[in-house]
């Protein structure tokens, strides 16, 4: 019993501190595309989620209700394509 | 419990230590047998201090060798990794251009002239490798962000390329427009939280374009 509470503690210790540190790289990806958006001049705003596929492969959601697939293709250029 | 009593009971003694300070009342010295003038001066006056002496101008450390060399024949880095930085980097907008320090009025407008032809040229030189380097090391732009700078800075030397080659009917001030738009979006991403870097891109907005303008130049660079 005190084993199962210690390692139940353990998890939660582990989740909370890991939380704030998730939540910043969420925050810097959803900036990072943002800006990435912003640079191909199509209108987004803020990104209010993002949806990763893969490596360098993620899906955004902005506010304005647009929505963007924004990967790395082969040759090595970033592609933004509306959904 | 206790810890709240202790830091209550701490925070009435300090009240009650600070209610019962009373202001000192100066001393009077005892009075001399001979009187003194302005009896209840006590300290003699001080002489007023003596006004600061204005600031001089900075001089501006003007060198007479042209200072605009690109760097990129001395970089060792990769031509990709260089293009993003080297035209993202703008260059410095000449000295003449912005007030320098006052000449004095007794100069003839000749040295005047010559004065202000030659401040291009006392530029700080041209460091692209240290641009570049902080430019990938910057926190201000993530990942893709740089990657995507870097894919908009590569069209744009294509375009100057396929413009020297004769492949491209257009001019040098229509390909200024891109340049100005580049280097205008990478200021953005910059000045709120890499202002220092995005104040070196200032600076050296011009000089990168005078690399890019010139044929030799732009051939030296992009061999390099």
């Amino acid at each position: 019993m005190s084993k199962r509470l210690a390692g139940c503690a353990l998890m939660i210790g582990i989740a909370f501190g890991a939380t704030p540190s998730l939540a910043a790289d969420d925050a810097a990806t959803r900036k990072d595309l943002a800006a990435v958006i912003a640079l191909q001049g199509l209108p987004c705003g803020e990104v209010v989620s993002v949806r990763t596929q893969g490596e360098n492969d993620h899906v955004a959601s902005c506010k304005d209700g647009n929505r963007y697939h924004v990967f790395l293709n082969s040759a090595g250029r970033v592609v933004v394509e509306k959904q | 419990m206790r810890t709240a009593g202790i830091g209550t009971l701490l925070f009435a003694l300090l009240t009650v230590g600070c209610s019962g300070v009373k202001p000192t009342t100066p001393v009077e010295p005892p009075r001399s047998t001979a009187p003194q003038a302005g009896g209840g001066a006590v300290a003699p006056a001080l002489p007023p201090p003596a006004p600061p002496s204005p600031p001089q101008p900075p001089v501006v450390a003007q060198s007479e060798t042209a200072a605009v060399a690109p760097a990129a024949s001395s970089t060792a880095a990769a031509p990709a990794a260089k293009s993003a930085a080297k035209a993202e980097a703008p260059a410095a907008k000449a000295p003449a251009k912005a007030p320098a320090a006052p000449a004095p009025a007794a100069q003839p407008p000749k040295k005047d002239v010559a004065q202000e032809a030659a401040k291009p040229k006392a530029e700080a030189p041209l460091d692209l490798t240290s641009l570049e380097t902080r430019l990938k090391e910057t926190k201000a732009i993530g990942l893709m962000t740089k990657i995507a700078l870097k894919n908009q800075v590569d069209d744009l030397l294509n375009q100057f390329r396929a413009f020297y080659a004769g492949k491209i009917k257009t001019t040098l001030a229509e390909l200024r427009r891109p340049y100005d738009l580049l280097v205008l979006k990478v200021l953005s991403l910059l000045q709120d939280s890499d202002p220092t870097l995005a104040a070196a891109i200032v600076a050296s907005r011009e000089a990168i374009w005078d690399i890019l303008s010139d044929r030799a130049k732009f051939a030296n660079f992009a061999s390099n």
